[in-house]
């Protein structure tokens, strides 16, 4: 208690230090005095009086300065009085601090923005309770059906959780589109239908209301909804009063029950959810892999133990019924780990780009310091004379730069609100909301912290290099000197490698940058199998319940085909069952050839499926490559005809003997109808993920009449103009068909590949900025080392060098020292090719004329860095140069 | 002129404290004279730990202080002991007799052996 009493005393003292000064002279001055009074009262002289009291006193000095330590905190007052000086020496350098600010400042802000994207992105995607146990649950059936055939069996998901006894629960969804029916016209919406147990499973819980009970889990209970809060803000306007409410959907009544919290977005941004209702035949299905599937583990098992454990069930379904379940295996991922596949090694790529830019910084910010302890020796030497510690001096160093880096922080962490805002918009929405933890991007706790770290870390290591950098000399030596003819030998050594250094990160990051932008051009290249100008693009909803049989299907799309194709202005009008640049992969099928024998059912080919109607191939500008794409005439009536894709033939065919051959679709024991090639197209890439096309198989839609579909449609120009006439058109045909997501093709290329552009922005940024920070770093060091070679410059001349052998030497320097580091950063930059190509598509392998001119670029920076010192150092007139000395 | 001994730490606050008790509120001057002359001139207080020790007191609320006027007319600074530092007297002074009391009886010659 008295210790906390006096520690508070002395925090308190820090204050009023005057006053306290003041009584403190005043006390001695009063003893000193009644001490002098007492000696003359003994009989001493005047003189000798005042002597001995002096004497008996002792160093008056001393003692104030123990009294001080004893009123006040030594270490907290050393600290505020390093500080008060640090600010002074900085305040007296506005460039240097301007520049060590706006530098670090940079780097630390680069960190911070990319960090807030891990944070959000690869950390804290979702907001659930021991998110960890929550596993993703599918089965492979053995062909490449692409990221999104992550799906189960509902039969096969039911005998999941009573054969491998690893999770707590396993819960089934899947999600669609929904036509909400209000005031006469409709809406499109997206919904969940989710099993009772899913919000638990998540371990969530609705804002207001309930979720789902099991009994309304059977077909005719299941007219209930959960809205999200989006939805509830947006459609009702925060309705206090909505639950208990009905909303009118898909010729339903659905009554709301619950309203979920704001941010809860699983699987990602929808409007509702309702619930699973299976039917008894949908229940006990096998052949279908209709429904997603997530499981929460049971507490302690771990994600291998429960693949283990979902895949020995797998197997015994195989052999129990081997006509649906043949060749299935079970995967379990982690659902955190699903997110990795892309976004990982972008996002890796980008912090690592960032704290490149960081070390840039922190090279260029020891140059910045390195040179003005050089500049400071004197007065280091002069400090340490006066007895200054070792140990004082570092404090002295580590609170100056300590002081910077915060400095440099706060600049940082204030540009990064603006920064993290403009990165979250940058992108669609309607592409953003795939993306789980994306409006979770944003400077919070964790990137404070991160930051706060890194200013931290920064400022004690530039104070710690600092402090060894400038006690290596005896201070003797400093003072001796005289003049700058004084050498610092290691020091020019250690600047000249920092630079080195420097010139090593700039050519990796530009080759990076480089080659994250030449991926990009290649994507955006990838689309380029088609023309993809001047195609208006929609998506095609029916409401359930109508359009029930073919005939009714293929009348509709033929009325809407020929409405739109009549259009003034449009050539031609095409529904297919999946754009391209949709990010969506295609339905994947197996196929037969006829006449050819395969072994087992399961070992059929695979090939994507595309449904689309004749014009497709017209519209999107596809090139035939051998016969001749299906017509109109190819109707229910007529012949079944599929067209195929140019590596379909090249792999199932060989010899070029496609065109008659006959397929069908599914393993050798399906029953459909068998399919005459009459034709040959080229590839079209569907995704920038596929860096190959797929075999495809192109059937025509009036032969195999779909519900949904995409419609595309051709047009002179200005494509986005004739949305409200397409609308028109299908309105007038049947107004309770929704259009969703109508623009230009061109539009919804440019958003499927937005990640990659920011991407790639962000890169080349990075790249200009350690461009522009190795410049700083070279020019630095060359300016230096000429201000210090001033009176050798000047010895050089007086003897009788031209100034153009001065000016070889500062070049020649310049030109060492960017060819150290390029020698050094060329394999390093190889290495990083090599390493992201393998990482992220679309990257391949590095163009060495690309190399090239980074080469020759950072020389060219080089020397225009060292421009102005040469020039100086010609100018230098040797009379002033040797008064120097 | 014989050796003077310096004060021992720990035992100054004591002797501190003990002084304002005996004499009221007095000076740093007075404080450490008393000091001085009760000890027969064999002590001598060091004034670089006599502040201190004054300041560590008042930290810690055993003692007050406040400017008065001293006898010839002079501003100082007196020390008066507070209640808190009666009890700590007290309690020093108990635990200082117990301590020289059993050092006493280590140091009495031939007791323990006969």
């Amino acid at each position: 208690m008295r210790g906390l009493r006096a520690w508070f005393w002395r925090l308190a003292s820090l204050f009023g230090k005057e006053r306290h000064e003041e009584e403190l002279a005043q006390e001695m001055q009063a003893h000193l005095e009644m001490h002098i009074a007492d000696n003359l009262r003994a009989g001493m002289s005047g003189q000798e009086a005042r002597r001995q009291a002096l004497l008996k006193l002792g160093g008056v000095e001393a003692t104030k300065e123990i009294y001080r330590e004893r009123r006040g905190l030594p270490v907290l007052e050393t600290f505020l009085q390093d500080l008060r000086y640090a600010t002074r020496t900085l305040r007296k350098n506005p460039g240097f601090t301007i520049i060590a600010v706006l530098t670090l400042a940079l780097g630390i802000g680069a960190n911070t923005a990319i960090f807030s994207m891990v944070n959000a992105l690869l950390l804290h995607p979702y907001n659930f309770p021991d998110l960890d146990r929550l596993v993703l649950v599918w089965e492979n059936r053995g062909i490449d059906e692409g990221v999104d055939a992550r799906s189960i069996a509902p039969q096969d998901a039911a005998d999941l959780v009573d054969g491998a006894p690893v999770f707590d629960a396993l819960t089934t969804y899947r999600c669609g589109n929904f036509n909400l029916n209000a005031e006469g016209n409709v809406q499109p919406l997206l919904g969940c239908r989710v099993s009772a147990n899913f919000f638990a499973v998540l371990g969530v819980n609705p804002a207001v209301g309930r979720v789902f009970s099991s009994a309304e889990e059977q077909p005719g209970n299941d007219q209930v909804a959960v809205v999200s809060y989006g939805f509830w803000q947006r459609r009702f306007g925060g309705d206090a009063t909505l639950l208990g409410k009905a909303i009118q959907m898909n010729g339903k009544k659905y009554t709301v029950v619950g309203i979920m919290s704001r941010g809860f977005d699983y699987p990602v941004s929808v409007e509702l959810w309702v619930p699973l209702a299976l039917s008894p035949a949908e229940k006990v299905d096998r052949a279908k892999l209709s429904l997603v599937s997530l499981g929460r583990l049971k507490t302690g098992v771990s994600v291998a133990q429960a693949r283990i454990a979902a895949d020995s069930v797998a197997l015994r379904l195989q052999q129990e019924y081997p006509a649906t379940n043949a060749n299935r295996r079970t995967e379990v991922l982690q659902l955190r780990k699903e997110l990795y596949l892309y976004s990982l090694p972008l996002f890796l790529l980008l912090q690592a780009a960032a704290v490149l830019v960081l070390l840039l910084a922190c090279a260029n910010l020891a140059n910045l310091l390195f040179a003005r302890i050089f500049g400071r020796q004197k007065e280091i030497a002069v400090r340490t004379a006066l007895g200054a510690g070792r140990w004082r001096l570092a404090r002295l160093f580590v609170t100056e730069t300590l002081l910077l880096s915060c400095i440099a922080g706060g600049v940082a962490i204030a540009a990064s609100f603006w920064s993290v805002k403009i990165l979250r918009t940058s992108i669609a929405p309607s592409w953003t909301m795939w993306v789980p933890g994306w409006d979770g991007i944003q400077v919070d706790r964790a990137v404070l912290v991160f930051t706060l770290l890194l200013v931290a870390a920064v400022g004690l290591l530039f104070g710690l290099a600092s402090v060894l950098h400038s006690n290596h000399k005896h201070p003797y030596t400093t003072l001796k000197e005289t003049g700058r003819s004084g050498m610092l030998g290691s020091t020019g050594r250690l600047r000249s490698a920092l630079v080195v250094v420097q010139v090593m990160f700039a050519l990796v990051l530009l080759v990076c940058a480089g080659l994250t932008a030449q991926g990009f051009l290649r994507l955006v290249d990838a689309y380029g199998g088609y023309q993809a100008a001047n195609v208006l693009r929609t998506e095609i909803r029916l409401p359930e319940k109508s359009y029930a049989d073919s005939s009714q299907l293929t009348s509709l799309y033929n009325r809407i085909l020929r409405g739109s194709a009549a259009l003034p202005g449009a050539s031609a009008a095409s529904v297919v069952t999946n754009s391209p640049a949709s990010n969506v992969d295609n339905e994947t099928t197996f196929f037969t050839i006829r006449g050819r024998s395969t072994v087992k059912a399961t070992q059929a080919p695979s090939a994507d499926l595309q449904i689309s109607s004749p014009d497709y191939f017209s519209v999107l500008g596809i090139p035939l490559v051998a016969g001749r794409v299906y017509s109109s005439a190819h109707n229910a009536d007529a012949a079944r005809v599929a067209v195929i894709s140019r590596s379909m033939a090249a792999r199932y065919f060989p010899q070029s003997d496609e065109l008659g051959q006959q397929i069908r679709l599914g393993a050798s024991d399906s029953s459909e109808p068998w399919m005459t090639i009459v034709g040959v197209v080229e590839d079209v890439r569907q995704n920038w993920w596929n860096p190959i096309s797929r075999p495809t198989i192109y059937e025509p839609f009036f032969q195999a009449p779909q519900r949904s579909m995409v419609f595309l449609m051709r047009v002179s120009s200005n494509p986005a103009s004739y949305s409200s006439a397409v609308r028109d058109v299908v309105r007038g045909i049947d107004d309770q068909i929704t259009l969703t997501g109508i623009g230009t093709l061109e539009r919804e290329i440019t958003d499927s590949i937005a990640i990659i552009r920011i991407m790639g922005v962000l890169m080349a940024l990075f790249g200009c900025v350690a461009l522009a920070l190795s410049s700083v770093g070279v020019y630095g060091v060359l300016a230096e080392s000429v201000a210090r070679r001033i009176p050798e410059i000047g010895v050089r001349l007086a003897l009788g060098a031209e100034p153009r052998d001065v000016m070889r030497l500062v070049f020649g320097q310049a030109l060492k020292l960017t060819g150290i580091g390029l020698a050094i950063g060329v394999p390093v930059a190889f290495a990083m090719n090599r390493a992201m190509s393998s990482l992220i598509f679309g990257i391949v392998s590095i163009n060495l004329l690309l190399l090239a001119s980074f080469t020759v670029l950072l020389f060219g920076v080089a020397l225009a860095a060292a421009y102005i010192p040469a020039r100086r150092a010609m100018r230098v007139d040797p009379m002033v140069a040797l008064r120097y000395e | 002129m014989a050796e003077k001994k310096d004060v021992w730490q720990g035992t100054l606050a004591l002797m501190v404290l003990k002084t304002l008790d005996t004499l009221g509120p007095l000076h740093g001057y007075g404080i450490a004279r008393r000091i001085e002359q009760t000890s027969g001139d064999l002590l001598a207080v060091n004034y670089g730990t006599l502040y201190p020790a004054l300041l560590k007191l008042e930290q810690e609320g055993y003692i007050r202080s406040e400017w008065g006027v001293s006898d010839n007319n002079r501003k100082a600074k007196y020390y008066k002991l507070t209640r808190a530092g009666r009890k700590q007297l007290e309690r020093e002074a108990r635990d200082w007799e117990k301590t020289t009391s059993i050092l006493a009886r280590f140091l009495a010659p031939g007791e323990e052996t006969s």
